[in-house]
């Protein structure tokens, strides 16, 4: 029933916003007000069962594997919360009905969708047991909590109180979420029930320090405790029905909720109680200061009730059965006479445009019903029997009382109560009933709307009081029962005779009374005493964003350089640490020893060695980009010659074409950029620069030689060895493994350079999608060139396809094929220009890239749909004029690869002669 | 001959189909809607694809096809487990809205500077990532990926996009250097590519130098693909300056696979989580982690520009996933999954909302934009779910992610790694709070043009994404179930599934 | 054999680094193809080094011969060849473009990436 109720309210608050531009400007607030009031009787039925002692357990799975299900467990202090929560949820719709007249419609559905969704979640976070679904509530009614405070978005003002309270509540939210996982690591159950009766096992946790902490975090700054009280009366920016129901009646007191549930596992802590108690103790004296200082009717109000929360707080902190009687008397209290007084200060402000006390007075003429609510909400506020304040006050004086306490949070309490009990008297006396010249009309006079709310609990503050007994039956017996943990006798009689007690309540109102009429002197002394803004919490917390926010600077200058070589640097670097950190930690040293001295068969090799270091060296130290480049050449020509020297003919081949083109591609665009090279980099730097390069060269050195000395496993080469010729119709090895065994990788690789190529047409390309005119050329010159380039051009092309065809069986291949051919393209447009080239091409580069790489892919098809599997090669064996040719699906497949190759390089090749032309 | 192929060799599917359509957009380059249309269908025939794979796997554990039916461990297969399936139907999905949201985003120059087929070809890379079963194969598609991700960062030709894709491509190529010399020393160490052979092959073996460098040369590498500290420089310098479209599925797709790549390495081959075969791995890793998720979010707060935040909100949200890899646990690896699907998603939906509110407002700067929740309520409502979720607010993904993370930390005793990544995530929010203050709330400032209005498209794409971090949230059991199945499938030597016992029965 | 091809492998990585360090992105460039072919040679001495024969199989033989080198790696290097001939003209294609914008090679006077919605400095423009 009661996840029903939940969902109920989530889909009432989702359809809010329509249903309020049906209902329209006056009917939307009474409305939309049946859903709390329904939800509110539904949980009225079920008093008899909470009476009775009953926890009703509703287990709706969710999560299990994470232990977090919807577990939903009413027990009587629940039940307490959730009548105020439904209760005064009611009158707040129907209030701000009332109150939003003047919004947009867009406006208030707004507003009724968050108040609503912020009821959902308050039922929620109250009625779950499981901490991890709590979590998600208590989460949910911070982002609300943001969204109502930034309800006017455009005021400054409102944006800064918004990030305030969300930072602060939600911060404490993150400490609260350790907590709870930390109790799920320790006990293996998120359920807040079983983890109060397991405390003490929480107790021996190494954990413990960190629970506590993190509940009580969350607790104080959702309830606004030193030092995190000040987001409270920012929060006033809310619209006034959202401060009476967020910062006031519910929200701020799901903080006390939490301590009261966990009070058990504080209470076993040493420390638990002290810290409570000194926590509430420093959050009343302040809160009672700045509300003496405050000047708006709001804020004077925010102030009291952080006060108030401070006095919860304490009164968890204390030992004893008549601390939790008082706690739950005092929530009832607050929450009914501290939300009067928000209504009417609403009224006031809808009325009047005022929102400073001082410029008010006399307005009981105007506003006579919200008055007489005002002034029996304060003087319940005041404690002045026979309102529930007294009754609760009363508790409150006996429970320390009778707790193991000295005096010194016994004066603390006495004090503030004296202090509300002069904000009773300077929120209600002064701007209703003394100064009446002060406001010579209204704006709005009242509406049934305005003042139902604080009428309705004002008459209860005054009615529960004078006939207690259900109330106290069924609601705050169960509540303390539930707190306490055992039955406790609740008797709400508002005398006890004339008790010590009494004396103590008396002499606060005394003092209350002579604050109050020395109220504007000490309001001006304080509110002029400089070191209290000095000091003040608010200001820490700006500077400390400012702190931040010089922090993130420095990280951004740190790691947002911008110096491209600063970046390789600490690259380079973070790799080198890593090998060398991983070398560290596994403790190796390199497998026996390569054999240094070559053999005399070996000279040739070592050669050749000495001439790449030569190119390399020279590579790093050549003052011109172009001969860099032929440096750079020269290594590849060598380890292409080294390839040769040990058997990888096709290796060499291509690298040798690879090398040769590249050279060929780069000239061409050198012939665009600037030769020379200036020094780039200071002394320093370079040599900075030469110790990196020297340690990563050292450590691959390392690497290779161990790796060297690793034992030879039989693997993938004898495998292919062994099938290349019998399986896979081929006798060159890698040209086999190329288009067979491993053809996946090449098809991959084939769609890198055809990719490649794409990208150099859409830099270099025209722009245009009719190809641009490419700039004429002069003619060439060499006449022998235009003669001979057709034949040689023919021969080129022909011995590619050559190339192409033998290379399953010998040297060759696909990639070589292809390169020759770009070979003869690009040797032709020597002669005949780029134009001339791309006249004999017919087809653009890109067309022979897309078939390319089609033929390529779907080569792959016929072998699946035969033998299903992807680019399995079927062959057939024609005999054409005696000799068998073997014909495969793999020749499709290298003459894709050709293709792409062609265009890739002819693309290349057009685009940078394009850019050259220029 | 029967049709049993198209459903047998489901792993190849989401990569065939959209390199045949990368190949049939480049001939079509003279008929843009064609070409869209094409790209679109492939997207779609992927995903499908994908989502075919992923009932397979769940049915038969792991799909595996040998490519021209040369066997593991000498030819190349894809040996699709639940992560892979997972991953790449995650990559679908992304995908889909990427391509939605490229309908009002990439116009005809655009297309004619080869959009689609570059599109294409990285998806056919990531995808290939995701399900091959070979390493050198892994690497080849990383390399696609990077010559892909560079055409289209440049796809406008602009000074900055020059500039950035230089710097992506400098350290890109030294990354994939680290990566392929790496492989290399692997191979000379087991005798194979493939990743199973080479796991049995490592396994039980004492270090030796060349196999410690390969594992920390791999480590290096991937670190720099998936954008950890400090390594990520690449990441902040170019993502910025791409097409929005380009940048969401760089920012979503590309940093994913590459941390998948390197659980897959670590996990699977190195055994991470006995930690004998490599010592000290989890401890850079953890360092690492540590250092990028507090760098990556503290940077992102001090940024005006929204693509920089949400560039350097992908480097501080890796720096969980490698976290969770770095607690070594099969809670960890199961929740760095979890988080991995979260943050592709939610990457992607970032910076395509970006995009939306570039268009609106027509700026990227925080402090130009102004007042869109008013204005543009729908798209507001949209944006929120997506930014709550990188908070880590519940009931979304994000949310769930951080908590299995810090979870498993607490549980695996990395208690420091925990705490770092509580208070990363509460910069997070601060950061977020900010920006939605920012671009919903305050005034806009006075300019010229008026807010433009958001296209369908781009509501749609955002939709998609919402939908996603929102479905994940709601049904987390099922996806933590998953997650946790495909950790113990990774994970050598472990079948059994670890799970938090049920709640005990309520306390009366 | 192998340690000299080992010790010129460093070397050629060394000066390969100490290039892609350069502030001249064409030497930058360079670098890095100097790098490609280091981890070439590299990758081939993962294979047996010091046989002569190539991996091609006699006609007298259906099998390879012991005798062979190892032809995987050149398989993988034959890819690798490839994808850096790729990456490097790429790569000479943007610096090409980037020139072409920026008039400069010199990669710290390119700060277009950098300035685009650079916080620090406030005017920063889109």
């Amino acid at each position: 029933m009661m996840a029903r109720m939940l969902l109920l309210s989530f889909v009432g608050s989702c359809v809010a916003w329509p249903l309020s531009r049906l209902l329209g400007r006056r009917a939307a607030g009474w409305g939309l007000a049946v859903l709390p009031a329904a939800i509110f009787a539904a949980f009225i039925n079920m008093a008899p069962a909470v009476e009775a002692g009953i926890t009703i357990v509703e287990h709706v799975p969710w999560a299990a594997s994470l232990g977090v299900d919807l577990v939903l467990r009413l027990d009587g202090f629940s039940f307490l919360f959730v009548l105020l929560i439904t209760g005064i949820g009611a009158l707040v719709v129907i209030n701000a009905g009332a109150y939003l007249s003047d919004e947009t419609d867009a406006a208030r559905g707004r507003f009724f969708t968050l108040i609503l969704l912020f009821m959902t979640a308050m039922l929620g976070a109250v009625l779950s047991d499981n901490l991890v679904v709590l979590f998600l509530f208590w989460e949910a009614t911070s982002v609300l909590s943001f969204l109502l405070i930034g309800f006017d978005a455009e005021s400054p003002h409102a944006r800064r109180a918004a990030l305030i309270s969300l930072r602060v509540t939600m911060g404490g939210g993150l400490a609260l979420l350790m907590a709870v996982i930390l109790i799920g690591a320790t006990l293996d159950t998120y359920s807040m029930s079983e983890a109060v009766t397991r405390s003490a096992e929480l107790v021996r946790s190494p954990w413990i320090i960190l629970i506590v902490a993190g509940v009580m975090l969350g607790a104080f700054t959702k309830s606004a405790q030193f030092p995190f009280h000040f987001w409270l009366p920012n929060a006033m920016q809310a619209p006034t029905p959202a401060s009476a129901y967020l910062h006031s009646a519910t929200m701020v007191k799901l903080g006390i909720y939490l301590l009261a549930r966990f009070e058990p596992l504080i209470g076993a802590l040493a420390f638990g109680r002290d810290v409570l108690v000194t926590v509430a103790a420093i959050t009343m004296l302040v809160a009672a200061v700045q509300a003496l200082r405050s000047e708006n009717f709001k804020s004077v109000l925010a102030n009291s009730t952080v006060a108030s929360l401070g006095i919860l707080v304490l009164l968890v902190g204390l030992d004893g059965p008549i601390a939790t009687v008082a706690l739950v008397g005092f929530i009832l209290a607050h929450a009914l006479y501290k939300a009067t007084l928000f209504f009417c200060a609403g009224s006031v402000l809808h009325a009047t445009g005022l929102s400073k006390l001082r410029s008010m007075g006399g307005l009981a003429r105007f506003l006579p019903v919200t008055a007489a609510a005002a002034l029996l909400a304060s003087l319940s506020m005041a404690g002045i029997p026979p309102f529930l304040g007294f009754i609760s006050k009363e508790f409150l004086f006996l429970a320390q009382v009778e707790s193991s306490w000295q005096s010194v949070p016994l004066a603390v309490a006495v004090l503030v109560n004296a202090v509300l009990v002069a904000v009773a008297g300077a929120v209600t006396l002064r701007p209703f009933f003394l100064d009446r010249d002060k406001v010579k009309a209204v704006r709005h006079g009242e509406t049934a709307g305005l003042v139902l709310g604080p009428a309705v609990l004002a008459l209860l503050g005054l009615t529960i009081s004078l006939e207690p007994d259900w109330i106290s039956r069924s609601v705050l017996q169960p509540a303390v029962t539930a707190v306490y943990g055992s039955a406790v006798e609740v008797d709400l009689s508002v005398m006890h005779g004339f008790t010590p007690l009494l004396a103590l309540s008396a002499a606060v109102v005394g003092i209350g009374a002579l604050i109050f009429v020395f109220w504007k002197r000490i309001h001006r002394r304080l509110a002029a005493y400089a070191p209290l803004d000095r000091y003040d919490v608010e200001h820490a917390y700006d500077n400390m964003l400012r702190r931040f926010d010089a922090l993130a600077t420095a990280t951004v200058r740190l790691v947002q350089h911008g110096d491209l070589r600063g970046y390789v640097w600490t690259v380079c670097a973070a790799a080198i640490v890593f090998v060398a950190w991983g070398l560290i930690a596994a403790g190796v040293a390199p497998r026996g020893t390569a054999d240094w001295a070559p053999r005399l068969t070996e000279l040739g090799g070592v050669a050749i060695a000495l001439v790449g270091v030569g190119g390399a060296v020279a590579a790093t130290k050549a003052r011109t980009l172009l001969s860099a480049l032929l440096a750079v050449g020269l290594v590849g020509f060598i380890s292409a010659l080294i390839f040769l020297t040990n058997g990888a003919p096709d290796l060499a081949l291509t690298q040798f074409a690879v090398e040769s083109l590249v050279v060929v591609l780069l000239t061409v665009a050198l012939l665009v950029l600037p030769l020379g090279v200036r020094y780039t980099r200071s002394v320093r730097e370079r040599r900075l620069d030469a110790l990196l390069a020297v340690a990563f060269g050292a450590l691959i050195l390392v690497m290779l030689l161990d790796m060297s000395q690793a034992p030879r496993l039989p693997g993938a080469s004898e495998f292919f060895g062994a099938r290349a010729l019998l399986e896979a119709h081929g006798r060159n090895v890698v040209n086999v493994i190329l288009v067979d065994f491993r053809a996946f990788d090449t098809l991959g690789e084939t769609t890198v350079i055809t990719v490649s190529a794409i990208v150099a047409w859409a830099l270099l390309g025209p722009r245009t999608a009719v190809e641009g005119a490419l700039p004429i050329e002069r003619a060439p010159t060499a006449i022998i060139l235009v003669s001979t380039s057709r034949i040689f051009f023919w021969l080129l092309l022909g011995s590619s396809l050559v190339i192409l065809w033998r290379g399953h069986n010998d040297i060759g291949g696909g990639f070589v094929g292809g390169l020759v051919a770009a070979l003869a393209f690009s040797f032709h447009s020597l002669a005949h220009g780029v134009a001339g080239a791309r006249a004999l091409l017919r087809v653009h580069p890109q067309g022979l890239l897309g078939a390319g790489l089609l033929l390529a892919t779907l080569s792959g098809l016929p072998g699946l749909f035969a033998r299903g599997e992807f680019l399995t090669q079927l062959w057939w064996e024609p005999s054409v004029a005696g000799m068998r040719v073997a014909l495969g699906t793999s020749v499709l497949f290298d003459l894709g690869v050709y293709m792409v190759v062609l265009g890739t390089v002819l693309a290349f090749l057009f685009g940078l002669r394009r850019q050259a032309a220029r | 001959m029967n049709a049993s192929f198209l459903v047998d060799g489901a792993a190849v599917w989401p990569v065939l189909v959209p390199l045949a359509a990368a190949a049939i957009t480049l001939l079509l380059r003279y008929h843009e809607t064609v070409q869209r249309s094409v790209m679109e269908a492939a997207v779609l025939l992927m995903l499908a694809s994908s989502v075919l794979l992923l009932g397979r796997v769940i049915s038969f554990d792991t799909v595996s096809v040998a490519f021209g039916g040369w066997g593991a461990p000498f030819g190349i297969t894809f040996v699709a487990d639940r992560l892979g399936a997972l991953g790449s139907v995650a990559v679908g999905t992304a995908a889909l809205a990427v391509a939605v949201f490229a309908r009002a985003d990439i116009r005809s120059r655009r297309r004619r500077a080869g959009f689609d087929p570059m599109f294409l070809a990285m998806l056919a890379a990531v995808n290939g990532a995701f399900l091959t079963g070979d390493l050198f194969n892994l690497y080849v598609w990383f390399e696609l990926m990077l010559i892909a991700a560079v055409g289209l960062i440049t796809l406008d030709r602009r000074a900055a996009q020059l500039d950035g894709a230089v710097r992506y491509a400098t350290l890109s190529i030294l990354g994939a250097s680290f990566i392929l010399l790496g492989i290399g020393l692997l191979y000379a160490e087991t005798g194979t590519l493939d990743l199973v052979r080479m796991a049995s092959e490592v396994a039980g073996r004492p270090p030796t130098v060349a196999r410690t460098a390969a594992a920390f040369l791999l480590l290096a590498g991937f670190a720099l693909k998936t954008g950890l500290f400090p390594l990520f420089f690449w990441l902040p310098s170019s993502y910025h300056t791409a097409p929005t479209s380009v940048s969401a599925a760089l920012a979503g797709l590309l940093t994913k696979v590459a941390f998948y790549a390197s659980l897959r390495v670590f996990v699977s081959v190195f055994g991470l989580v006995d930690g004998i075969a490599v010592p000290g791995l989890a401890t850079a890793l953890a360092l690492v982690a540590a250092a990028t998720m507090l760098v990556g979010v503290l940077a992102a707060n001090a940024q005006t520009d929204i693509r920089r935040v949400f560039a350097y909100q992908v480097t501080g949200q890796v720096g969980y996933l490698a976290a969770g890899l770095s607690i070594a646990s099969l809670a960890g690896i199961a929740a760095a999954i979890y988080y991995m699907v979260h943050t592709l998603l939610l990457q992607t939906g970032l910076f395509l909302g970006e995009g939306a509110i570039a268009r609106a407002t027509g700026s990227h700067d925080l402090r130009r934009a102004g007042g869109l929740m008013r204005l543009r309520p729908r798209f507001a409502a949209l944006y929120a779910v997506l930014l709550l979720s990188l908070a880590g607010v519940p009931p979304f993904s994000g949310f769930w992610s951080k908590f299995m993370v810090i979870d498993a930390a607490f549980r695996g005793g990395s208690t420091i790694i925990a705490l770092i990544a509580l208070a990363a995530s509460f910069l997070t929010l601060y950061g977020m709070s900010n920006l939605w203050t920012q671009v919903f709330w305050k005034t806009p400032p006075e300019r010229k043009r008026a807010v433009r209005p958001i296209p369908p498209a781009m509501l749609a794409a955002l939709t998609i994404l919402a939908a996603c971090t929102i479905g994940m949230g709601l049904f987390v059991e099922p996806v933590t179930r998953f997650a946790r199945h495909a950790a113990a499938q990774v994970t050598p030597g472990t079948e059994r599934v670890p799970s938090m016992p049920p709640p005990a029965a309520e306390a009366p | 054999m192998t340690a000299t091809y080992a010790l010129l492998a460093a070397i050629l990585a060394g000066c390969a680094l100490y290039m892609i360090l350069s502030r001249n992105l064409v030497r930058m460039m360079l670098g890095l193809s100097l790098l490609a072919t280091a981890v070439n040679l590299m990758l081939f001495l993962t294979g047996r080094i010091g046989r002569m024969q190539p991996p091609i199989i006699p006609d007298s033989r259906t099998t390879l011969p012991q005798a062979a080198t190892d032809p995987v790696p050149q398989a993988l290097i034959l890819t690798a060849i490839v994808i850096g001939f790729a990456l490097t003209v790429t790569l000479t294609v943007l610096i090409v473009r980037t020139y072409r914008a920026h008039g400069t090679l010199a990669s710290d006077a390119i700060r277009a990436a950098d300035t685009l919605g650079d916080p620090l400095r406030p005017e920063s423009k889109r």
